[in-house]
């Protein structure tokens, strides 16, 4: 099957042509001139706005955790948790955690934009989306896509947001280098839930059954992992070929790495001595390290792992570099229950200057500007964004039909 | 471009166009026209809900500058380039769904319709692939890619539609199928 037939394979449910008497009814394109926007309300859940003032106010230390500190009755007992052994605690009890017949998550993923013109004068959104999945031991999936609300990050940036009446759209500029503006739907006109008909997926080339079978021994995991063929770089080459993660060079191979890991411990369904043995595989990767404790997106309390990495661009999908800061970015562990809550990216240092890019399809020359970066205005530490994993757990429950 | 079916005796696109300067009803044909057409190719982009909206926006749009159509150029082709640009705002919004679908295997502009039978097992194994492909893709290469496979137009349809050199959508669909090459595996994968 060619490229061409791939496509027209796609999405074929959405092709279906109506007729043009029903499609009129909802079209209607003569009141168009001033149209009003729905707007359904606007929701900040209160979790969110206390978690924007801890991401905020920074997370490094190195006070010990007890067991109990979190919310969750622990499963791990005698140990005291500290940050150097926070990812050997997880290990442990990751392992005990339940299994089912249902590897279930609900992953909530949040971008930040600024909107404004200056340091001194702009607020930022936070740009989300979910998603709920089932997946079964064959790997068959359930699950559908939520389009939240894309809300103010902070309570200082709602303020801000509504100092400026309060808009349903937000216009920042384009990213991409292509000049002009996206717009962000804080009014959630376009929300909603979509559920999907069942499919089966590969996670990084591994079936289900693969990932149920994955070696126990950190040492025995990682082989097989640093095996795993695929385009692990953040700029791919036009053309370039699969290659393992062990021919990688030093750090990039750490980033390709615990991306895989990251996957293990959140939407994978890895099975629960899987997810310990990739806890410990982790504790003993250079430049991993455990920072202290912290909290989550969701507001829930953890400990912060950092991960070392020069972009969080993701892996193998770009041809160009779409950053022009550093990064650094984290995993929030929860050592009692043994799970992986969010994966967040923080800015190392702000994007400045400007970086061409390879030359546009219409003879344009284009050119990456730190002007139109979502993360303009940042400064050290602050957040870029996320992934949540507010639920990941095996369970017996059956997914709703 | 594939165009509706005209009866003999019928006015064609231009001049109804022509006439809705005296007659603005008149412009009612050409949504029965083409509206139907667009909107399947709008939804498969962006999804229903962003559908009805850019097909009524293209409509719109058009109706107001009516009175700058070019009659000596297809209304196809300059309706289409219309929602082209309409489109493009949602550049983002697009791209992350392609994105959650690649990431996540759920496709978030589908609304749970069943794909046909037939489709349902390569449109599995392959769309969340081919998603992460699109993401990649910039404006003018998916378009010109999506217009030839999804709006199922020539290369010189697109070409006009897009208001580009012939040769400059060529490149850019090899460009574009270049990169969706890379994802598709050898041997097609089947459950």
């Amino acid at each position: 099957m060619n490229e061409i037939d791939a496509l027209r394979r796609m999405r074929t449910a959405l092709a279906e042509q109506e007729r043009p008497e029903r499609l009129a009814l909802r079209v209607d394109w003569r009141n168009d001139a001033v149209r009003e926007r729905r707007r359904r309300g606007f929701r900040v859940p209160l979790l969110a706005a206390a978690t924007a003032t801890a991401v905020a106010a920074g997370t490094v230390g190195a006070i010990a955790l007890r067991p109990g500190d979190g919310r969750s009755p622990t499963r791990g007992g005698e140990r005291t948790i500290t940050p150097g052994n926070a990812l050997l605690v997880a290990a442990a009890n990751a392992q005990k955690a339940p299994s089912g017949t249902y590897w279930h998550t609900k992953t909530v993923m949040g971008e930040v934009y600024a909107v404004g013109e200056s340091t001194a004068n702009h607020y930022k959104i936070d740009s989300r989306q979910a998603t709920e999945v089932w997946t079964d031991g064959n790997g068959l999936r359930r699950g559908s896509h939520i389009d939240m609300a894309d809300v103010p990050l902070t309570p200082q940036d709602k303020q801000k947001w509504q100092a400026a009446g309060s808009p349903g759209w937000v216009g920042v500029p384009n990213p991409e280098g292509g000049g002009g503006e996206v717009h962000l739907d804080v009014a959630n006109r376009y929300g909603g839930r979509s559920p999907f008909p069942p499919y089966t997926e590969k996670f990084y080339g591994m079936t289900a059954g693969e990932i149920a079978a994955l070696p126990t021994r950190p040492k025995a995991l990682e082989d097989v992992l640093l095996g795993l063929k695929g385009h692990w770089h953040a700029v791919s080459e036009d053309g370039e070929k699969e290659e393992p993660i062990r021919a990688l060079p030093g750090q990039e191979r750490i980033r390709a790495l615990t991306d895989v890991a990251g996957g293990l411990l959140s939407t994978a369904p890895a099975p629960p001595r899987v997810r310990a043995a990739v806890f410990r595989m982790l504790a003993a990767q250079p430049g991993v390290r455990a920072e202290g404790p912290g909290t989550d997106p969701l507001g829930r309390p953890g400990t912060v792992v950092s991960l070392p990495l020069k972009t969080t661009a993701p892996l193998g999908m770009y041809t160009a570099p779409k950053q022009l800061g550093t990064y650094r970015r984290q995993f929030i562990i929860d050592p009692a229950n043994g799970s992986l809550l969010a994966i967040r990216d923080l800015t190392a240092t702000p994007p400045k200057g400007s970086r061409p890019l390879p030359p546009g399809d219409d003879g344009k020359p284009r050119s990456l500007k730190a002007r139109d970066m979502p993360d303009r205005f940042n400064r050290p530490g602050d957040l870029v964004s996320y992934q949540a994993f507010e639920t990941a757990e095996w369970t017996n429950a059956n997914p709703p039909r | 471009m594939a165009m509706v079916s005209q009866a003999p005796g019928e006015l064609d696109d231009a001049e109804i166009v022509a006439a809705s300067l005296r007659t603005p009803e008149a412009f009612g044909e050409l949504f029965r026209r083409h509206a139907p057409r667009l909107h399947a190719y709008v939804k498969r982009r962006l999804g229903s809900s962003l559908a009805d909206d850019v097909v009524s926006e293209a409509f719109a749009t058009a109706f107001r500058q009516r009175a700058r159509f070019d009659g000596g150029r297809e209304f196809g082709a300059w309706l289409w380039g219309i929602a082209a640009n309409l489109i493009a705002r949602h550049h983002r919004q697009e791209t992350r769904m392609y994105r959650a679908f690649a990431r996540t295997g759920a496709d978030p502009a589908e609304d749970g319709v069943a794909e046909a039978a037939g489709d349902r097992a390569a449109a599995a194994a392959l769309g969340p692939a081919l998603a992460k492909a699109l993401a990649s893709l910039n404006a003018q290469e998916r378009d010109a890619v999506l217009l030839l496979a999804w709006g199922e137009m020539s290369y010189a349809e697109i070409a006009s539609t897009l208001d580009l050199p012939l040769g400059t959508v060529k490149a850019k669909i090899h460009r574009a199928r270049k990169k969706l090459r890379k994802v598709l595996p050898e041997e097609t994968t089947h459950e």
